[in-house]
């Protein structure tokens, strides 16, 4: 399967936890190298990000839990989702796992 | 109503199966519609056949549920001598709470730092509120403290999840790589989540979140003063010291005695006039109102008073807040009735129009709750 050569911009913010920081992290697909460019699609694709929200009964946050949001841009499209600890799947853990990863990811730290 | 709890009744025929019959906003509509006799017969039946993770996430919905008793259904543990476990995730995510379990109590050191440190800590955090208020656990009742470390990938954070603790094991780029079971006051933090939990019951928002987070701040530092032996003077005062990173710029994750002091740009307000008014949303920004920036006041207040009574902190000032927290609020008692519930408590233990209760109604009117 081939991935269309489309820029994808992903940004994850996490908030709460702990610490009660809200954590930026972005990365664009023109920052990365072409082989990475279409493990950026599969992930994004895997972790259904592209298509509309489905709606999710969010249970109650649990104490100092992280709460997510991301935001795909692609195509001239924007889509963002929020998740908590408990509704996030494990496609779009795995995702934020490796942009954590990419060294050319960017990230800002900043209180609420 | 009732179709849902026939449903939770008579369909729980295999443990795999109950746990995907059970979702969150059923167990929710249970707990918030449902006559006491259903909340009960449901939570009966589910025990007998729930998985050990769908039994857990059914008492915490359930546990404070009027009506219900828990220890009568037989699904609290009998009061036992300290009891810990401490498991592996290997790095998965929530659906694979709480992994591979690697040290029970009384077992000899593992090999692993992070697993004997969430040991470690839950000792310390068990000694703490039995030798300091003859408290038996988090649930006053010998609960079993469980700790499950390696949680996610690089993960920078730890919760309570409703009935154990979770262990990221830090990503070096917010919380230092393996620091997060290091700190004893988060440990102790962190439990205090399960035993308002099973006491006051605060709501995690606004400012019954921040009193949540207060209490937490309070007890996680008072298990590390009371394992340093210190006194008030002694003690510093900073929750989770050393955990970030040298980027961040600061000492610790907060300051009770000077709130807003901890790290560059810690927005934590130390008065009422300061106090940040955000909203509870699903924003992963808005932090469910601000719990984790208005606690900055409660905390002085403790700070203030604890430091004006003197001598140790889990003494005098430490009886009050833990007989507030255990006996005086409700889910959803804010600021002022906590200040409130202080005065009364102080009163309770050590006498009306005693130092005490001066040291108290001082403390809060010093950060603007009491005028």
């Amino acid at each position: 399967m081939s991935y269309p050569e489309y820029a994808v911009k992903l940004t994850i913010t996490r908030g709460g936890g702990l610490a009660g920081l809200t954590r930026e992290t972005a990365l664009a697909s023109d920052t990365l190298p072409p082989d990475q460019v279409a493990k950026l699609h599969e992930l994004v694709d895997g972790a259904g990000l592209l298509g509309d929200a489905a709606r999710r009964e969010a249970p109650p946050v649990h104490p100092d839990e992280l709460g997510y949001e991301v935001t795909v841009e692609h195509d001239g499209r924007t889509s963002t989702q929020r998740f908590t600890e408990q509704t996030l799947p494990d496609s779009v853990r795995s995702l934020i796992g490796w942009v954590d990863s990419r060294p050319e990811h960017r990230q800002s730290i900043l209180p609420p | 109503m009732h179709r849902l709890v026939h449903q939770l009744m008579h369909r729980c025929g295999s443990p795999r199966e109950c746990c995907f019959i059970a979702p969150p906003f059923l167990l929710d509509r249970l707990a918030k519609e449902g006559t006491t006799e259903q909340r009960q017969a449901a939570l009966q039946t589910l025990a007998t056949s729930a998985s050990f993770r769908a039994k857990r996430s059914m008492l915490t919905k359930l546990v404070q549920t009027p009506g219900v008793d828990i220890r009568a259904l037989g699904l609290a543990p009998e009061a036992v001598a300290e009891n810990r476990a401490v498991y592996d995730v290997d790095h998965g995510g929530m659906n694979d709470l709480p992994g591979r379990l690697v040290r029970n109590e009384g077992d000899a050191t593992a090999d692993d730092d992070a697993v004997n440190e969430a040991y470690d800590g839950a000792d310390a955090t068990y000694t703490f509120y039995k030798e300091a208020y003859g408290r038996d656990s988090v649930d006053g009742s010998g609960l079993s403290l469980i700790s499950c470390v390696h949680f996610g990938v690089d993960f920078d954070n730890a919760f309570w999840d409703g009935g154990e603790m979770v262990y990221g094991d830090g990503s070096g780029q917010l919380f230092i790589a393996g620091s997060l079971t290091k700190a004893i006051d988060v440990i102790g933090h962190e439990l205090t989540h399960g035993v308002t939990q099973y006491t006051a019951g605060l709501e995690y928002r606004v400012q019954p979140g921040a009193l949540n987070e207060s209490f937490s701040d309070v007890f996680g530092s008072l298990v590390k003063q009371y394992s340093l032996g210190q006194t008030t003077d002694q003690a510093d005062w900073l929750i989770g010291a050393g955990l970030l990173v040298p980027a961040i710029g600061g000492q610790a994750l907060r300051s009770m005695s000077n709130p807003g002091t901890a790290f560059d740009g810690d927005p934590q307000p130390a008065h009422m006039d300061d106090y940040h008014d955000l909203p509870d949303n699903n924003d992963p920004r808005n932090d469910n109102g601000g719990v984790h920036i208005n606690s900055g006041i409660p905390n002085r207040a403790f700070y203030l008073a604890a430091t004006a009574i003197g001598g140790n902190a889990w003494g005098a000032a430490g009886q009050i807040w833990y007989q507030t927290l255990t006996e005086r609020l409700e889910p959803t008692s804010d600021f002022g009735q906590a200040a409130h519930a202080t005065l009364e408590a102080a009163a309770d233990l050590f006498g009306p129009g005693g130092s005490e209760e001066q040291a108290v109604a001082q403390a809060w009117k010093e950060v603007g709750v009491l005028s």
